[in-house]
């Protein structure tokens, strides 16, 4: 396990050494740049070649990498090039902010979602399994802002029941109802969204089990269809579903750039899009790691939570499962 | 799994990049055919219902709610080259002059200025007095000095300031006293009176700062560490959120602002701002799309100032044979590109697109404006017949597909524009449905904007494109964009157009100081332009303000002025909120 353990972070380290460095270099090598996109005959070619040199972007890419890479290494994720913050004061409000977005939608899809994969796999066809059916097109075909606006229309303009969009009301940051109230709308769009998969997931995965000789032999020796179900089946069942909430792991930081950006939530994919259009590299990088180690921690996580649930999986030296 | 959602989240940013970049294409295509002394005309009857005749008189403070698509970037006036820094700046820094609301520089109880400065016989030395209140937030005096050291870290090239191209006539600065300044330029330059409609910098803060370094510095990003002279200070920015202003309590003018919190509210586009305008969570937008105006107007509170603004937009042409697939411009022939003006259907497209937002443009002068050329310049109005027979005088023949063909080139080019601007996108079609009935081909291309700038615009390098200029600075001078000395990459005439009569009759336009002589000048630019047309000029618009009038008041000389950049605040010192 330890053995496991440290030749995967070796590994981690390495990918992403060059995630950063191909990431660095797609970054650079989209058209245009911080210094210009303001076109104006005031700006002259001149004055923006020299705000280019005050603030270090006609170096080489390479250079800019290799600096770039040592202050990482120092724990510097370095300063936005229009104004010179601090990249960190920009970005870890906003990490907060989309995972508590990201957290209360994806509990609450699961919470939701994987009783009712369960229930539907034992009552297939029923009225529940094809409502599930329905709500997974919808969820999977429906364009979520577009979901949010609809929404919005509802219950923020026409009734004015929850607010309408941000975090927190000005002048209310900090107070949880208020927090509460803000949620509900962004909450419902990407639980939509996820309840969609996860039951699929939960559901195909517990017929999966189901349909195993195993269970014909339980059911054949007269066990209660409840105990086949949960203490049989639902234990096998559960193993895909956690690689696959591992794997998933990322989206609590990820973010979903639309729906924040229809609630105006102040996260991450909100501020990566932003940045995207000012091209403001140092921020772009910082999320895209952030992510990526995200990534990473959530596949480990997967593998590991195998291993606990699934005796036959050995995490060692030929048991790493690949994903 | 895991991989798909990542391409579609990643596809989502894209698209709404690019939407974002749209709009900001919107905002930013900022250009100032520079300054000078006077100014447009007044439009201020075409402006703006008279939003909010409150019952009662100014109420001191309340609170107003703005919002905004961009965040700003630096406050700094020495570095402001965006609109949502611009507007920022607006509210925080005093200016040395101010513009009245027919654009003439004139002096009000905030500015800076105590009076209008004197301009030596020879045109080259204007005298600037400062009056005696004015103090910095930390106390001090603005005086002299401050002036001084604006100016001269301004046109130093080492600062890499946006606005040196307003200065660079400058030759030196004498210091009188602390309230006088005398500045001498190298030639007579008339644009210059609106150069000095500026908020200046304190001295005592950045004097010793390298001006290598001025750009990176705290002040201008750091609440804490700007040092303001303007009705409000700045008291909070949350990057991507807010920012929160609040009336200064030691403000130095007489007059002093009624409102006492500005809260400038970010959102992801121009979208989700009306939503929550209509919503009551904002009390003005500076901007809404033309689309959403019907929208807005059913919500019995806001009001939308509908008025042509101090933007047009125009069909570049370029001259440049390397710039087309078969190395021959199609647009050299003035009877060509008279064709194409004849064309187009100028009056549709400002009736269905732009909806009481636009008016018609035949010069690159604001209609209305002093310098405006009016009948001089011709007016091309809609006639396709006409495109045609002129088309044929200049040797375009239909060949077999019915496209028109010269010496073995067809007529078929590239309109290329920002994607995700709505109003282009329509404006492209309706030019490509107009010229496809003449005979001509266009291809219509939307690109994200920061793209298109660095690669085509900035360059030289399209067939033709849609754009528009800001005119910022209301002085008619437009040397910058039009005369063969400014070519690109270094210039803005990015279409190569060379004209060598208008070379000339840019630059005596510059030298001449008398308004009247001056505005002869100008219709000569005028009827010379448009007759030539490097550019088919389209229209003057405007971008549609909403504001709350339940709760946000002025009186009706102090209305928002569509015509003025950043009009949309003018005279805010005097408006008043009920919003608290």
């Amino acid at each position: 396990m330890t053995e496991f353990l440290i030749r995967r972070i070796i590994q981690s380290v390495l990918v992403l050494f060059l995630i950063s460095l191909l990431s660095f270099a797609l970054i650079h090598a989209a058209p245009g740049g911080p210094t210009k996109i303001y076109l104006s005959p005031s700006l002259s070619q001149e004055a923006a070649k020299v705000q280019a040199h005050n603030l270090g972007l006609d170096k080489p890419v390479p250079v800019q990498y290799f600096i770039w890479l040592g202050n990482m290494l120092k724990g510097d994720l370095g300063y936005t090039f229009k104004n010179h913050i601090a990249v960190g004061k920009i970005l870890w409000p906003t990490v907060g902010h989309t995972m508590v977005l990201m957290g209360a939608a994806w509990l609450f899809s699961l919470v939701i979602a994987i009783p009712w994969g369960i229930y539907n796999s034992t009552r297939q066809y029923g009225l529940s399994d094809q409502t599930s059916n329905i709500i997974a097109y919808l969820g999977f075909a429906m364009p979520t802002f577009w979901f949010g606006i609809i929404l919005q229309e509802y219950f923020a303009l026409k009734h004015r029941w929850l607010p309408l969009s941000d975090m927190w009301t000005m002048g209310k940051e900090g107070n949880l109802a208020d927090l509460f109230m803000h949620l509900v709308l962004p909450v419902t769009v990407l639980t939509l969204g996820f309840l969609a998969s996860y039951s699929k997931y939960a559901r195909a995965s517990m017929l999966e089990v189901l349909d195993q000789d195993y269970i014909r032999t339980a059911r054949a020796k007269g066990l209660k269809e409840g105990k086949v179900v949960f203490r049989h089946a639902l234990r096998n069942a559960l193993i895909p579903i956690i690689t696959i909430l591992g794997l998933d792991l990322s989206i609590l930081v990820g973010g979903a750039a639309l729906t924040e950006s229809v609630f105006n939530w102040p996260g991450m994919g909100r501020l990566f899009v932003q940045m995207a259009v000012a091209r403001e590299y140092s921020v772009l990088m910082a999320i895209t790691l952030l992510v990526s180690v995200f990534v990473i921690i959530g596949n480990l996580f997967a593998d590991i939570l195998y291993a606990v649930v699934d005796p036959r999986v050995q995490l060692g030296r030929n048991g790493g499962t690949s994903s | 799994m895991s991989k798909k959602k990542w391409l579609t989240s990643f596809t989502a940013i894209a698209l709404v990049g690019g939407l974002l970049v749209g709009c900001s294409g919107n905002k930013n295509n900022a250009s100032s055919p520079s300054a000078s002394a006077s100014a447009p005309a007044s439009q201020s009857a075409s402006a703006s219902p008279t939003a909010s005749a409150a019952p009662a008189g100014p109420v001191d403070g309340g609170t107003i709610t703005i919002s905004t698509f961009s965040d700003i970037v630096n406050v700094n006036p020495l570095y402001v080259q965006d609109t949502a820094s611009g507007d920022i700046q607006n509210l925080l820094y005093a200016n040395l002059f101010d513009y009245d609301r027919n654009a003439n520089v004139t002096v009000e109880p905030w500015s800076l200025a105590t009076e209008l400065p004197t301009v030596s016989a020879d045109g080259k030395t204007y005298t600037i007095k400062l009056k005696s209140t004015p103090k910095w937030s930390d106390g001090q005096p603005v005086n002299a000095d401050d002036l001084i050291y604006f100016i001269n870290t301004v046109k130093n090239p080492a600062a890499g300031s946006p606005g040196i191209s307003s200065f660079d006539k400058v030759d030196k600065l004498n210091k009188i006293d602390d309230q006088t300044v005398e500045i001498v330029l190298k030639q007579v330059y008339a644009p210059f009176l609106n150069a000095l409609v500026t908020g200046i910098v304190p001295a005592h803060i950045l004097k010793d700062v390298p001006l290598k370094d001025l750009q990176k510095n705290a002040y201008g990003i750091d609440p804490a560490k700007t040092v303001t002279n303007g009705p409000w200070k700045w008291t909070e920015w949350t990057q991507g959120q807010h920012i929160t202003l609040d009336a200064d309590p030691n403000y130095w003018g007489e007059k002093k602002p009624h409102i006492a919190k500005i809260i400038y509210k970010q959102y992801a586009d121009q979208n989700t701002e009306v939503q929550a305008i209509i919503k009551g969570d904002t009390q003005m937008t500076e901007a809404i799309p033309v689309t959403q105006i019907e929208a807005v107007k059913k919500s019995a509170n806001l009001s939308v100032i509908l008025a042509p603004g101090p933007q047009y937009e125009y069909l570049g042409f370029n001259f440049k044979d390397a710039n087309f697939p078969d190395k021959y411009s199609p647009f050299k022939g003035q009877k060509t590109r008279q064709a194409i003006a004849y064309a187009i259907n100028r009056q549709g497209m400002v009736d269905n697109v732009l909806k009481g937002t636009g008016k018609l443009m035949n010069s690159p002068f604001l209609p209305g404006s002093w310098a405006d050329p009016g009948d001089a310049a011709t007016n091309y109005t809609y006639d396709a017949e006409k495109a045609k027979s002129l088309l044929k005088e200049d040797g375009w023949v239909a060949g077999k597909d019915g496209i028109l063909a010269k010496d073995g080139h067809k007529f078929s080019f590239e309109l290329q524009y920002n994607a995700g601007n709505s109003r282009r996108e329509q404006v492209a079609a309706v030019i490509q449905q107009n010229l496809k009935d003449v005979g001509i081909e266009v291809t219509p291309k939307g690109i994200d904007f920061a793209t298109w700038i660095d690669q085509n615009v900035t360059p030289g390098k399209f067939p033709a494109l849609l754009l528009s200029w800001s005119l910022n600075n209301p002085d008619p001078d437009g040397e910058s964009i039009f005369s063969s000395k400014y070519f690109p990459p270094t210039g803005q005439n990015s279409g190569w157009y060379k004209n060598t009569k208008l070379d000339d009759l840019w630059v005596k336009g510059q030298q001449t100081v008398d308004k009247t002589a001056r505005a002869a000048i100008y219709k000569e630019i005028g009827k010379e332009i448009s007759t030539d047309l490097p550019y088919v000029f389209l229209y003057q618009y405007g971008l549609p303000q909403v504001v709350d009038n339940a709760t946000v008041h002025w009186a009706d000389e102090d209305k928002p002025e569509s015509t003025l950049a950043y009009g949309y605040l003018f005279h805010i010192i005097n408006w008043w909120s009920d919003k608290k």
